[in-house]
């Protein structure tokens, strides 16, 4: 009888280990099988563009509504943290979601995992060599979310009042010519600019301008990186990279939070130059909604270059620069046939639904890389940006760095521009990084 | 009597009573740290089906990653200050609250309070006080060394990671000393006053050798927490600005998970345990030695 | 003499005063404005709230998905609790009646283990349990804090079973109780005290742990109180109101638990650290 009773404890001991190693495997299938036999799918979408979420769960019931049988949930990649890091970690967690939003050097990694996307439709309406970083062996792995660009924005309000008149943007395309327009700002009565000193900013888009801007020709671009990282490359020697610090100079002798210039964050920015009390903010035209909270100058905004010499016709003095940024990749491991074709659904959704269209350019700022959509972009940043493009004044950004090349060479800036080191400290560390970088 | 008869009534007997234990133990701690070890041997990008085994060439790359053993110096500079700077604030507060205040048990509860919050949401409250609320106060009043915000210096930085947690963890300390100075005998002390010793040299001589033992136990934990940080170092500095607040757990973290570099992160993670380890137990064992002595 | 004493004392109580001000006051200043808009607390972060709006709370209880973390907080901090102290009781309680050469070898090995710092073995962890699909479960959670929390139970458990007196268990066993019932009906009762005190310190460490939780749950379902603040405070940068306002109620829970015991968790304090 006790022994019994002891048996039947241990067991029940015995039985809970078994129950509890289990758990976690027969959670995740029952997942999803109720996915899979539930009447309607549901699929995800982990989004790295923060500040689309909200008008990403928008268009999630757009969708839904659209199609009742498909349900689309958005996670958020935490801010601070790497669409890669967070992706990764899913796929380490076995639950993965259906679609990623990746950045564009990362799609390679993630080759072996997830769908050929070169079948579908709308492979044939994208703009020129849109997919072209994400096709490896003849296939194209990731669909093209939005083209970027990233550049001085200025408020017109504010520069009309400093010069006078109306301002004309191609006035701008010297390093003295900027710095002449910042007295010309300062002298009535605001601040020149604002430099947002986050990582991200100064490392993933400011200093890859010293690279792009060495030739149109990516070619030569590719080269000039691999001579960075062979060690060949003599950085302090060299014309654009120079020119563009001489220009970042100008701007820290400019900048309004000169005193404690790391002190800054992001949204400090779209504040300060909707209400103009600067005329110039380096961003991208990701900012607009911001800006738009904030706006004093009735929708009147535009890119200007960033100067990397005085001489006017030098390549990257009147060109902006601009890629697609932003990739969706769909997991092939762990997602059911139903869910793939669900996922495909919505991005087709996206390129040739009216909805879809509206989502996109309309309600997410997002300048679509694909020919077929018409629609004028929205906002003031993403059509200046669409004029820079159409007359063939664009530099291809930087797609493909490093995965840690923001994190690291970001903070190298941020040295920099809290002046607690010098360019020859700044040449170095970039040296020293592109030697050892992945 | 109290032992079982039969092989299988004493296996059975050993696993119910320790079997979920170890066996938790044993998959949670020790195959993973066995696994680690393996992983510093191979090159694996985190995401990539295959990893290959590369030696020791991701030791190798330790030694050189210079920024790890910088965020190393960085951190055990900070495991110095905050040990030193908890527990003598500790063992102050614990000093003055054992000698029959009123309300003394407020006090304790007070004191104690910030470490009912785990260490995310504190470094947010923090980083809420550091650039809205210092920033305010130092502009309006004209204070200068607080009118721009402490976050953005990597100097000021460095002390914001080091008041944050002294403040956090004075509180459990005193707790303990709390403990250890009821535990000392009053008819010792009162022998003392008797002979005329002064309140200082009481304490030297006769409170602070018995208060050996909780010496050890908070000086043994605050050096672990100090090491092991990174909840407040993620939420309030982020190791920035440009890195010079990253601590050696962020930095491992990095590397691992945002450099990719995986074999090297672990190589990172288990060189920190071994001169985690060495610290610790040196520190151990020299007290007990003292604790003997005394 | 007692004058002298009386002021003594009385700049102790001032010094204390203003330090536990200081202790208090960032709590105060959190609380402060989280009733107040945003752009009142970026005019003035000191000034009181013009009107008493529990917008703020509303805004921060729908987006963090409150009910749902703490539910998850709840469960996964009760049950492995629970499991710890009972799983580590038996075993120390058994390490101490057979003394085997192997018993003691493990038990040192197990205190031993602690010294091992969490990022020795996150990265492995991930991967073993990746590889088995058996993360982004709350229950291989709870399973890992039995793993990470047992050895400083058994090794607390451990010095207090030592004080039992073995005669006790003896008689039970002479009036016919198996082992196991010895053990549930003589032995941990007795380790009540000794429970209490685990527990406080177990429930402190996983109610508030960020690290492990965000490396096991990734979905947005399974998420505890301290990863949905993490990721509500990511997402929404721009609106202080709402972040401070999740900041409370995500401090609030343990706060309500400490006023009611305060005085136990104190003594758990103190006794886990004297063994």
């Amino acid at each position: 009888m006790k022994r019994v009773k002891g048996t039947g404890l241990l067991m029940l001991m015995l039985a809970f280990i078994v129950v509890l190693s289990a758990c976690g495997s027969s959670n995740g299938n029952s997942k999803e099988n109720a996915a899979s036999n539930s009447a309607g799918v549901k699929i995800t979408l982990l989004n790295s563009k923060g500040e689309i979420q909200t008008q990403l769960e928008d268009a999630a019931k757009a969708f839904h509504e659209d199609n009742p049988d498909i349900t689309l949930e958005i996670q958020a990649v935490p801010n601070g943290g790497s669409p890669f890091e967070r992706a990764s970690t899913l796929y380490a967690s076995g639950n993965p979601p259906t679609m990623i939003m990746l950045d564009t050097g990362d799609v390679e990694k993630f080759k072996d995992r997830v769908l050929d996307l070169s079948g579908e439709k709308w492979n044939a309406d994208t703009v020129a060599n849109a997919t072209d970083l994400t096709t490896f062996d003849g296939k194209n792995y990731a669909f093209p979310l939005a083209v970027e660009g990233y550049g001085f924005i200025y408020n017109k309000a504010v520069l009309d009042k400093a010069v006078g008149g109306t301002f004309d943007p191609a006035t701008i395309n010297t390093t003295d010519s900027l710095e002449k327009l910042f007295q010309q700002i300062e002298a009535s009565g605001s601040k020149a600019l604002v430099v947002s000193p986050m990582d991200w900013s100064l490392g993933a888009h400011y200093l890859p301008l010293a690279y792009a801007g060495q030739n149109k020709d990516m070619a030569e671009v590719n080269k000039f990186v691999d001579g960075l990282r062979a060690g060949t490359v003599q950085l302090g020697d060299n014309a654009v990279f120079n020119g563009l610090m001489d220009t970042f100079d100008v701007m820290m002798k400019y900048n309004i939070d000169q005193a404690s210039p790391l002190a800054g964050v992001y949204e400090r920015g779209p504040e300060l130059l909707g209400k103009g009390e600067v005329g110039i903010w380096f961003m991208g035209n990701w900012a607009w909604p911001q800006i738009n909270s904030f706006d004093t100058a009735n929708g009147a905004y535009g890119f200007l270059p960033v100067p990397v010499s005085n001489n006017p016709t030098d390549y990257g003095n009147q060109e902006i620069s601009s890629a697609v940024s932003k990739r969706i990749v769909i997991d092939k491991e762990k997602s059911t046939p139903e869910q793939q074709a669900a996922a495909k659904k919505f991005l087709e959704w996206i390129v040739y639904q009216d909805k879809g269209q509206d989502f996109l350019v309309n309600k997410a700022s997002i300048i679509p890389a694909f020919k077929n959509i018409t629609l004028p972009a929205a906002d003031p940043l993403g059509k200046s940006l669409q004029d820079y493009i159409a007359i063939d004044r664009s530099e291809q950004s930087m797609s493909v760095l490093p995965a840690d090349h923001w994190s690291i060479l970001g903070a190298s800036m941020q040295k920099y521009l809290s002046k607690a080191g010098d360019r020859a400290l700044l040449v170095k560390e970039i040296e020293e990084y592109w030697k050892t970088a992945k | 009597m109290i032992t079982e008869k039969g092989v299988w009534n004493r296996l059975r007997l050993r696993l119910l009573f320790t079997g979920p234990t170890l066996f938790a133990f044993i998959t949670v701690m020790i195959i993973p740290f066995v696994y680690g070890i393996y992983l510093t041997f191979t090159s694996w990008d985190g995401i990539s089906t295959t990893q290959t085994l590369v030696g020791f060439q991701n030791y190798g790359s330790v030694f050189k990653d210079a920024e790890f053993w910088k965020s190393f110096g960085l951190t055990l500079k900070y495991v110095l200050y905050t040990v030193v700077l908890t527990n003598v604030l500790a063992f102050l507060l614990a000093y003055i609250l054992t000698t029959g205040l009123k309300g003394q048990s407020i006090f304790r509860a007070g004191f104690f309070l910030p470490n009912l919050v785990g260490g995310i949401v504190l470094g947010f409250i923090w980083q809420f006080i550091f650039n809205n609320v210092l920033v305010y106060l130092g502009q309006k009043a004209g204070i200068g060394i607080f009118s721009t915000s402490w976050l953005a210096d990597p100097d000021h930085a460095f002390w914001t990671l080091v008041i944050v947690t002294v403040w956090q963890y004075a509180g459990y300390m005193m707790v303990i000393y709390v403990a250890g100075l009821t535990g000392v005998p009053n008819d010792v002390l009162e022998a003392a006053s008797i002979d005329g010793a002064s309140g200082w040299m009481k304490m030297v001589r006769m409170t602070v050798p018995l208060m050996i033992p909780s010496f050890i136990v908070c000086i043994f934990l605050s050096l672990q927490r100090g090491f092991m940080v990174y909840d407040v170092n993620l939420s309030l500095t982020k190791g920035g600005p440009f890195k010079s607040t990253e601590f050696v757990s962020m930095h491992v973290y990095q590397k691992a998970f945002l450099s990719r570099d995986y074999g090297v992160g672990q190589a990172e993670a288990l060189v920190l345990f071994l001169l985690v380890a060495a610290i610790t137990l040196l520190q151990v064992y020299f007290s007990k030695k003292l604790e003997v002595e005394a | 003499m007692a004058g002298s004493r009386r002021i003594t004392s009385f700049f102790k109580l001032l010094l204390l005063s203003l330090a536990l001000i200081l202790f208090i006051v960032p709590f105060a200043f959190l609380l402060l404005n989280s009733f107040k808009e945003n752009k009142e607390i970026t005019a003035n972060p000191l000034s009181l709230p013009g009107s008493f709006s529990m917008d703020n709370y509303a805004n921060a209880f729908d987006k963090m998905n409150y009910v749902d973390a703490f539910t998850n907080s709840f469960i996964i901090t009760v049950l492995s609790v629970l499991l710890i102290s009972l799983f580590a009781a038996m075993t120390a309680h058994y390490f101490v009646r057979n003394p085997t050469k192997g018993n003691q070898y493990t038990f040192l090995l197990m205190v031993a283990s602690m010294i091992i710092p969490f990022q020795a073995l996150m990265i492995p962890l991930v991967k073993v349990y990746g590889s088995l699909d058996m993360l982004n479960s709350k229950w291989s959670l709870i399973y890992m804090y039995i793993g990470f929390g047992s050895s400083l139970a058994v090794f607390i458990y451990h010095g207090f079973v030592k004080g039992i007196p073995k005669e006790l268990e003896e008689a039970a066993l002479i009036d016919g109780c198996t082992r196991v019932q010895t053990f549930f009906r003589i032995v941990f009762p007795v380790l009540m005290p000794t429970t209490a005190t685990i527990a406080i310190l177990n429930v402190l460490w996983i109610w508030n742990d960020f690290l492990l939780p965000s490396l096991v749950l990734t979905d947005p379902e399974q998420r505890t109180l301290p990863l949905s603040t993490f990721n509500f405070y990511g997402t929404y940068t721009v609106d202080f109101g709402p972040l401070m306002a999740s900041l409370v109620l995500t401090v609030l829970p343990i706060v309500v638990v400490y006023l009611f015991a305060q005085k136990y968790i104190i003594q758990g304090v103190m006794q886990g650290a004297v063994k």
